[in-house]
């Protein structure tokens, strides 16, 4: 295509002159956009520290929900037997911890449990974490005072955790809720009621 | 006949645009005037110059070393920004460009371009969880909408025709086919993240991600990401700047109208087309809504044994259903960044060649007027909508030889950019230099962007 070109243009001799000059000149051009490039990029930058970029690090506090629970007095009364239950227990997987991801990032949890109690009776509540040998890593337990159906009583818990603790904890794969009753029948009525969230503070540095 | 070199920043090409005394104004405007009879472009290899140029954003807002820690710096940059302010790198490089006038007044021209055109949204709302997290956000719906880049790195071969279909108008038409060699693209995203606090839900917050339907879509990085070797991979991808595969076609259109010799309209449409994307494609999408509450415990009855509830693998698959994510090989089409250019131009002072006002005599083609002033627009229709820039301009010619153009553009970069470029002919080499943002080249630290132009033209038949 090009050579047909140049054959359309008048003077092929010429062409070819030109041509020639075209190198010199691109030679000349190449050393000139090389310059004008490391003027551009290197020397222009002034007061500016691009070390800085070490040092930059994201330090988000992320809320989620943890665990909820609803527990009726009646789940403290075996009907058929006639008898008190007086503990009861959940063993859940809660792996999420367990990963290599919040390792390093992770700094420090906190946890938050919100408890509303409509049953006249007092709890001891457990909270047991176990590796995935089952070895306890980290236990935490907290008591709700009676409350009424009328006035139901509320209980918050925090439970902060870092350091040699936080290192335990994120051995945990399970997680053992048990709910101690201090007594039952079966007239009792009302709920134990558990919200709860956990805050964790991470560190990421670039 | 022209020699071409063509290095720039910036879309917007606002010294060159209407620049006689440059070839690149045909490019800019397929119907601008052409003043000489023929041109060719070698092919040329220089190493691509790409740089950034923020909307909002200066290297030194964050990098200045002036004793505020950067994190600072950083919390007060994702304040600043908007989800519509973007970065964006340009480059291209002429290969091969060639014209001539045929015997019937038509200027033909053809050739190829490589482009690098790489634009990416800041993602707000994505920073602000990352920085923060949602402790302090409860209520705030975290926008996936704001998860907006595209990047394209392709070669464009182009056929062009001019012609003066009146006194007064002169029309142009160039074809553009587009063969693409990489594309990414994760644009019209939807989809929030919220954490709500209320008390008619199971726990003590809600977790809802709704609406959700993102996507991010390649083209040709699939064939190369399985290649370990960086220079047989960089081959894989230049070998497909020929007929790669994927494809497209384009117009440009423009025109010039002339109310009077030294007063003059042009407008330009560029990019006017698509790129079929449907060679080595792949396309991950994610689509759903999800509510999480939290664990709820369920104390199962002793009997039942000791039970232990996978709770975690639960939310696990309970998510994957609710928002599965798709991979497939599927194609796509994708609009180029079509681009158009406006303006309004007016000649005035004494005609070149000659030595005073009166120079009714002068009817050769040496007719220019020494000065030229006026007002150019030019848009870019980028993902987010169109992105804006208007000039005002002054060009002098010195002589028929040495032209010298200035320009003030107020765009989303900035409002303090001042141009300046020249255009010399030295035999019959013609050469032009552009640079943008004067103001801030003394540090560059402190630029929005940047914007190089550098040509060599050897030109045959010049008025």
């Amino acid at each position: 295509m090009i050579t047909s070109f140049f054959l359309y243009i008048k003077g092929y001799d010429s062409c070819v002159i030109s041509i020639y000059s075209i190198i010199m000149l691109l030679k000349k051009s190449v050393l000139a956009i090389l310059l004008l490039s490391l003027l551009l990029c290197v020397s222009c930058f002034e007061d500016t520290d691009f070390s800085q970029i070490e040092d930059v690090s994201l330090s988000p506090v992320v809320e989620l929900d943890l665990i909820y629970f609803d527990l009726d007095a009646s789940s403290f009364y075996d009907e058929i037997l006639g008898e008190e239950i007086l503990t009861v227990r959940d063993t859940t997987v809660v792996d999420f911890l367990n990963g290599t991801d919040t390792d390093e990032v992770l700094k420090k949890v906190a946890l938050f449990f919100k408890f509303e109690n409509s049953i006249p009776r007092s709890f001891d509540i457990t909270f047991e974490f176990l590796t995935i040998e089952n070895e306890p890593s980290y236990t935490t337990s907290t008591f709700v005072p009676e409350g009424s159906v009328l006035s139901p009583i509320q209980t918050i818990f925090i439970e902060e955790i870092e350091l040699e603790d936080l290192v335990q904890l994120k051995m945990s794969t399970k997680l053992v809720t048990t709910v101690t009753i201090s007594a039952s029948d079966q007239q009792l009525t009302g709920n134990l009621n558990l919200k709860s969230k956990a805050t964790y503070y991470l560190e990421i540095d670039l | 006949m022209v020699f071409g070199l063509f290095v720039s920043h910036s879309q917007n090409k606002q010294l060159l645009y209407n620049w006689e005394a440059t070839q690149q104004s045909l490019m800019l405007n397929p119907g601008s005037i052409v003043s000489y009879d023929s041109h060719i472009g070698i092919p040329f290899l220089s190493q691509a110059h790409t740089n950034l140029g923020s909307s909002e954003l200066t290297v030194s807002d964050v990098f200045a070393d002036d004793g505020v820690p950067i994190n600072t710096k950083i919390e007060q940059m994702i304040l600043n920004l908007s989800s519509r302010d973007f970065f964006t790198a340009t480059q291209q490089l002429e290969i091969l460009s060639i014209g001539y006038k045929t015997r019937y007044g038509t200027y033909i021209s053809f050739g190829m371009y490589q482009e690098l055109d790489v634009i990416v949204y800041f993602p707000k709302d994505l920073a602000i969880l990352a920085r923060e997290g949602n402790r302090d956000y409860i209520g705030y719906p975290f926008n996936f909408d704001n998860i907006s880049f595209r990047g394209d790195l392709l070669t464009v071969f182009h056929l062009g025709f001019n012609e003066k279909i009146s006194n007064k108008l002169t029309a142009g038409i160039r074809f553009k086919l587009y063969s693409s060699m990489l594309n990414i693209t994760s644009t019209r995203n939807t989809g929030t993240l919220t954490t709500t606090r209320t008390n008619d839900t199971p726990n003590i917050y809600q977790h809802t991600i709704s609406d959700l339907d993102v996507a991010i879509k390649t083209s040709g990085y699939t064939g190369i990401r399985e290649i370990d070797d960086d220079k047989k991979a960089f081959r894989n991808l230049v070998g497909r700047a020929y007929f790669g595969g994927n494809l497209g076609l384009g117009i440009d259109l423009g025109g010039t109208y002339e109310f009077s010799k030294d007063f003059r309209a042009t407008a330009s449409l560029l990019d006017l087309g698509a790129i079929f994307h449907s060679q080595r494609t792949e396309i991950t999408s994610a689509r759903g809504d999800y509510t999480f509450d939290g664990v709820e415990l369920v104390f199962p009855d002793v009997e039942s044994g000791d039970v232990t509830i996978p709770a975690f693998d639960n939310f696990e698959e309970e998510f994957k259903k609710a928002i599965p994510i798709d991979t497939s090989s599927g194609s796509y089409s994708q609009w180029r960044p079509a681009k158009f250019n406006a303006g309004l131009h007016y000649n005035f002072g004494l005609r070149l060649g000659s030595k005073d006002e009166c120079d009714c005599l002068v009817t050769t083609k040496n007719n220019r007027r020494r000065s030229q002033i006026g007002a150019q627009y030019y848009t870019i229709f980028r993902p987010k909508g169109p992105q804006m820039a208007g000039t005002v301009y002054y060009n002098r010619n010195f002589n028929k030889d040495f032209s010298v153009k200035t320009t003030y553009t107020v765009d989303s970069f900035s409002a303090t950019n001042i141009g300046l470029g020249f255009a010399a002919n030295i035999g019959e080499v013609n050469f032009f230099l552009a640079l943008d943002n004067l103001l801030d080249l003394a540090n560059l630290a402190n630029a929005n962007s940047v914007s190089l132009q550098l040509g060599f033209n050897y030109i045959v038949g010049k008025e």
